[in-house]
């Protein structure tokens, strides 16, 4: 009996006529297994680093929304009592959340009763379902009150899903400033909402007036109040999708019982 | 049931796959000189891609997407990087399957069909159709309108060039253009034209 | 020298994209800037090198029954490690061009030439081609990016050659140029270009006009 040695059998192997079915079969399976070596290797080894790149890139655009917010930079430099802040809120209790912090929020996030069913009446931003735990952005002066609020808000565009993060001063009904996160909306049409000049038109326009309702809104042409911006020419599906977003978040279903928690000292 | 018939018609249409997307150019400009060619080969997209996209579907929620193996204690267990693979797979497979279907069901429509039906094998559209599908989260009900809205847009743009080259058979243009080159200016104007459904309003 | 032949032929004279009309599915959605052009050139050029070297190592053995689904195989997990290395290295870079890289598995391109060159020739022969062909693949995409991204934006790489009308300059961006119809345009106009140059290229019409006569219409 010939000594199993692999090498041998590997030599053997070769040498067979490669239309034979051993050959076919063994040629096969030693391909696909260095091939799924290989994949699943680079994979593992690279996750690491891409999962620092979406955490880098999310610190990113937060610094970008903080450095167009006017003033906002001196305010940081200036007295040593502000700091930015994040910290997990449950939008249902409009509080923050006692057990969950930023690394523990996707695992909970997974769980699908931390999320609420919208019905359509209720969905004006197309989003299915909202999750009901939320990583906001706080910036507290040396009293401890809120100065500035940073809220994730996300609905659904004219191309796909739209993200975005809002930034809230004062009496939390005067906008700092809007940046886009991610959009799939047609480039120099919808695609326009990332443009800085549509952007900054944000700054300082009222969210809700004295009956308490949202009226933060793209206008349907030029903006004629306080509550509106320009619309983006040629893009009414995207305007509209945007005004539906920002109305779905600062309403009664989104941040709207936070924003008002923060206004009366409590949270 | 709106959404779906609204996604049918994005899919076909607004978000057609070789005039919007740029996807299956290969096959479509290279098989659109006759329109007999165009049909069968869009006919076979059109099954190819309502049978995979659904399939592909079934295969990525149960077992490659993360959380699919949480019924068996794995929630952590992502395995959505070999979704290419996957999906590549299934396509053979499925065009395997048509062709052996259309050789004993229809044998006629199978000799014209020729060579084309293996060539869907590795067909940038097919295999678009399954990665956007993954990408947009689609459903099961999502997943087959999209997977037949975008043969059918496929099948429709590829149909409208062939017959327009048929025609130009006869016309006098520099040597230049002949064939290729004007097949590209072609499916530029037939793009323009379909971006003009991007402002069609949705319920 | 017939290295060098190898080489060069598919730049210009067998270019995949313009003459062999292969390839060009992924590679219209990414040259709206030519950065992004660049990138999907590097990573058709490295998948197909690398691929056509594989191939042809194993081609002694690799029973025809299986030829095509292993070829995909290997090219399919070529693409999934090029994926993830962007993904890790150059992260908006994968984000831009998302679906795309994977499809360079369906990419005509990289299993044309390892069905038609890397099966029957050695490793080096084969790489030398696949890199010619990856070479003509990525000037064409590098030309349409640069064009798209120079009319469509005023910028190249990023950085602003034309002033726009929003800085404060005199260039209106042609948004034309940004959409899918223009790609098309320049392409054909880039075959246009090359046939009219080399005139080998040119395909023959199936029908010859026959030359009106005198006093035909009796």
């Amino acid at each position: 009996m010939a000594e199993m040695n692999p090498l041998r059998l590997w030599r053997q192997m070769l040498a067979l006529p490669n239309e034979s079915k051993n050959k076919t079969i063994a040629i096969a399976f030693v391909i696909s297994a260095i091939c799924a070596v290989m994949v699943t290797g680079a994979t593992v080894i690279l996750r690491p680093i891409q999962a620092q790149n979406r955490a880098m890139e999310q610190q990113a655009r937060l610094e970008a929304l903080l450095a167009e917010i006017p003033g906002l930079s001196q305010l940081l430099a200036g007295s040593d009592g502000t700091s930015l802040t994040t910290v997990v809120v449950d939008l249902q209790r409009a509080r923050a959340s006692p057990n969950v912090t930023p690394e523990t929020l996707p695992t909970e996030l997974a769980d699908s009763r931390n999320w609420t069913q919208l019905t359509p009446q209720e969905d004006i931003a197309n989003l299915g379902s909202r999750a009901d735990l939320k990583q906001i952005y706080l910036l507290r002066n040396a009293e401890g009150s809120v100065e500035l609020v940073i809220l994730p808000i996300s609905g659904t565009g004219y191309g796909g899903p739209i993200e975005a993060m809002i930034a809230i001063e004062g009496e939390m009904n005067t906008v700092a400033g809007l940046t886009i996160l991610s959009h799939n909306e047609t480039p120099g049409l919808g695609g326009r909402i990332d443009e800085t000049a549509w952007r900054q038109q944000f700054a300082s326009k009222q969210i809700r007036d004295e009956t308490g309702s949202v009226r933060l809104a793209v206008a349907r042409g030029a903006a004629a109040t306080e509550f509106e911006v320009d619309a983006i020419t040629g893009a009414t599906r995207t305007n509209s999708a945007m005004t539906r977003m920002l109305q779905f978040w600062l309403g009664p279903l989104g941040y709207g019982p936070l924003l008002d928690a923060i206004r009366r000292g409590d949270f | 049931m709106s959404d779906l018939g609204a996604l049918f018609i994005r899919s076909a249409f607004i978000e057609n796959m070789p005039l919007t997307l740029f996807l299956g150019l290969c096959t479509f400009l290279a098989l659109s000189r006759r329109p007999g060619t165009a049909v069968g080969l869009g006919v076979a997209v059109i099954a190819v891609m309502g049978v995979t996209v659904p399939l592909n579907h079934l295969i990525y929620r149960f077992v490659l997407a993360p959380g699919a193996w949480t019924w068996a204690g794995l929630p952590d267990l992502d395995l959505s990087y070999l979704r290419l693979l996957t999906f590549i797979g299934v396509i053979s497979a499925a065009v395997q399957l048509v062709e052996m279907i259309l050789d004993r069901t229809f044998p006629a429509l199978f000799t014209t069909f020729g060579v084309f039906l293996s060539l869907l094998a590795v067909h940038c559209a097919i295999l678009g159709g399954s990665l956007f599908m993954a990408d947009r989260n689609y459903g099961l009900a999502e997943s087959t309108v999209f997977g037949l809205g975008a043969g059918t847009g496929f099948a429709v743009a590829v149909i409208m060039l062939s017959a327009i080259r048929r025609r130009l058979a006869y016309a006098d243009m520099p040597d230049g253009l002949q064939g290729l080159g004007i097949a590209f200016i072609l499916t530029g104007m037939m793009s323009l034209g379909f971006a003009t459904f991007a402002q069609v309003a949705q319920p | 020298m017939k290295l060098w032949g190898t080489l060069t032929d598919p730049i210009l004279r067998q270019n995949p994209v313009t003459l062999q009309i292969l390839g060009i599915c992924s590679a219209l959605a990414v040259t709206t800037t030519l950065a992004a052009a660049i990138t999907m050139s590097l990573a058709l050029t490295a998948v197909v090198v690398s691929a056509s070297g594989i191939i042809s190592a194993i081609r002694k053995h690799l029973p025809s029954s299986i030829r095509l689904i292993m070829q995909i195989i290997i090219v399919a997990s070529l693409v999934i490690v090029i994926d993830q290395v962007l993904q890790a290295f150059f992260y908006e870079m994968s984000q831009r061009l998302s679906v795309f890289v994977s499809l360079i598995a369906t990419n005509c391109v990289v299993l044309g030439r390892t069905e038609s060159f890397a099966l029957h020739n050695r490793p080096l022969p084969a790489m030398t081609d696949a890199l010619g062909n990856g070479l003509g693949y990525s000037l064409v995409l590098i030309i349409l990016g640069s064009v798209r991204e120079l009319f469509g934006h005023g910028t190249l790489l990023g950085y602003s050659i034309f002033r726009t009308a929003e800085q404060g300059g005199w260039f209106e961006p042609m948004n034309l140029m940004l959409l899918a119809p223009s790609a098309f345009f320049l392409l054909g106009g880039l075959v246009w270009a090359i046939r009219s140059w080399r005139s080998e290229q040119v395909e023959v019409s199936e029908y010859v006009l026959a030359p009106s006569r005198e006093g035909a219409n009796e």
